[in-house]
């Protein structure tokens, strides 16, 4: 039995760093621009398809064809903010990107209906199925593959937020966008760029997703749902609390589904509910600034 | 009394200026000069349109008629980044520094339109040398300031272009009152620097007494102009909007 709690666990840890990579945009999206893109989780399966096309039509390896996808989620992510969210202001704001991110889900989960029906795909690659035994665990190639590509774009995330001017101007928008307008940064320009980044790592998450679950154009609603849970739990706005979140969350959910795969998801759920009552801010959420 | 009161030339002039939120106007026609060299403050109360008056100016809110001419350039119509390379800097009623960033990061961010690093850094040691206190707490995050520490901070994050015009709006909103004296002193310091100031202040006496001009706002126009002192001193003010006579 231990054992198969430590596999749970490695399992956990290592499907974890997959949902990081789902949850890492919707996070940052959420920090800078204040709302929730109810399109992150389609736009996830949107990113799987994509990998789908270069791997069956054109042969291109799931890695390599990221050269071709990540840039090409980060125009859809600019274009969907530039046309539809950024013209979004005042009071309804929030409200109304809700309606307005649901409504680009509904579009691109009609499109891809469109274009590959509503049968199951996955994606698949001589590392998708084989794995590796390492003191006496078997590590599948895909999540240990997925799980450094995590790591190596969470810390991307945070070099360009740390290290950058542009990462500067991200942080400073996050915290005032007033104050930021007023120190001169083109916060319209930011908040474009940023949607772009977050969506652009859905490109990741989903080739990930896509060669670790099967999944069809309805999939997008209960990743969703999921990907809100985690970034709750980790601290709204939080890359690193994302990151934790997701560890947290699928290696608790690994273990529990040893006695009960019904009482897995639950668990899901519930451990959410039991922080949040704890900790209402989430592992490393801020607590609103004092009013002054 | 309705001149501005000042033989010096006006850096900023407002004419006829109307700017409001949704379907009303705030400001009605605002007609106003702000002297250079000195401290223009602006009273009055609330509602008047004293801090809509401070983002109209600062490109925050769009102006729906009337021009702001600083040196010949209209202002009206122009975002913030713009407003800001021609030389107004505005810091705003809230405190508006990046509270999870330390204080040096906050000052550098004041510079972030200077494309030139040499040009960041030497604005930099300049400003430390006008506020030599900050560099005791320049390692530590924003937040973690006091109310009287963070706006010196803001200050010295405005002194980092070398405003033409500076625009303080309520400095001293919820500060202790024996934070107010180190405030109203940077205020005076910058201006002895050589920083045309535009003030709004609540605390209306301490603000026209430390100001060369002073401004009464009611209904989103000026009612009264004149020096500080005359403002000061005029009973009727006195006794709407500062407490009874001086």
């Amino acid at each position: 039995m231990a054992r198969q709690v430590y596999q749970a666990v490695v399992d956990g840890i290592l499907v974890g760093g997959v949902y990081a990579l789902m949850a890492v945009g919707l996070t940052l999206i959420f920090g800078v621009l204040d709302i929730i893109n109810i399109a992150q989780g389609v736009l996830v399966i949107l990113g799987a398809y994509l990998s789908y096309v270069l791997s069956v039509r054109l042969h291109i390896d799931l890695f390599v064809g990221l050269a071709i996808t990540v840039p090409a989620m980060f125009v859809i992510g600019v274009v969907l903010q530039w046309a539809f969210i950024r013209r979004l202001r005042g009071r309804e704001r929030t409200a109304m990107t809700l309606l307005v991110t649901y409504a680009a889900a509904l579009i691109i989960e009609g499109s891809l209906y469109e274009a590959f029906g509503p049968d199951y795909k996955q994606l698949s690659a001589p590392y998708v199925t084989s794995s590796v035994h390492v003191l006496g665990f078997y590590l599948p190639y895909i999540y240990l593959y997925g799980f450094a590509l995590a790591v190596v774009i969470i810390a991307g995330i945070y070099a360009l937020l740390y290290r950058t001017r542009f990462g500067r101007s991200v942080r400073a928008t996050t915290q005032d966008e007033t104050a930021a307008r007023l120190i001169g940064i083109d916060t319209s320009r930011v908040a474009t760029l940023t949607f772009g980044i977050g969506v652009a790592v859905t490109a990741v998450g989903g080739m990930m997703f896509g060669a670790t679950n099967s999944f069809n154009p309805n999939s997008g609603y209960d990743l969703i749902s999921r990907l809100l849970a985690i970034i709750i739990l980790g601290g709204l706005g939080s890359i690193g609390g994302a990151l934790a979140a997701s560890v947290f969350m699928l290696t608790l959910e690994s273990v529990v589904d040893i006695w009960s795969p019904q009482w897995a998801i639950a668990v899901f759920y519930a451990a959410l509910v039991v922080v949040l009552v704890v900790r209402p801010t989430g592992f490393f959420g801020r607590a609103p600034a004092r009013a002054q | 009394m309705t001149g501005p009161g000042t033989a010096a030339r006006p850096v900023l002039t407002i004419d006829n200026l109307v700017a409001g939120y949704g379907g009303g106007d705030v400001l009605r026609g605002v007609h106003l000069d702000v002297a250079e060299g000195g401290i223009t403050c602006v009273v009055g109360p609330n509602g008047a349109g004293k801090s809509t008056l401070m983002a109209a100016i600062s490109g925050l809110l769009r102006p729906r008629l009337g021009s702001i001419m600083l040196a010949g350039e209209n202002l009206a119509g122009r975002s913030p980044r713009q407003i800001l390379r021609l030389g107004v800097v505005h810091v705003p009623q809230n405190h508006s520094l990046f509270r999870d960033m330390t204080v040096t990061e906050n000052i550098e961010l004041g510079g972030y339109t200077l494309a030139d690093r040499a040009t960041r850094a030497r604005r930099m040691a300049a400003v430390f040398e006008v506020f030599p206190q900050i560099a005791g707490w320049a390692r530590q995050k924003a937040g973690s300031l006091s109310g009287g520490q963070q706006r010196l901070v803001e200050f010295a994050r405005a002194l980092m272009l070398e405003p033409r015009l500076l625009l303080l709006d309520e400095p001293s909103m919820g500060l202790a009152p024996r934070v107010l004296r180190d405030v109203f002193g940077a205020i005076r310091q910058m201006n002895q620097a050589g920083t045309t100031i535009l003030l709004v202040e609540q605390n209306a006496r301490a603000g026209l007494r430390l100001s060369s001009h002073g401004v009464v706002m009611e209904n989103g126009q000026v009612r009264l102009s004149g020096s500080g002192r005359e403002v000061l001193e005029n009973p009727e003010i006195g006794a709407l909007y500062l407490g009874g006579a001086v």
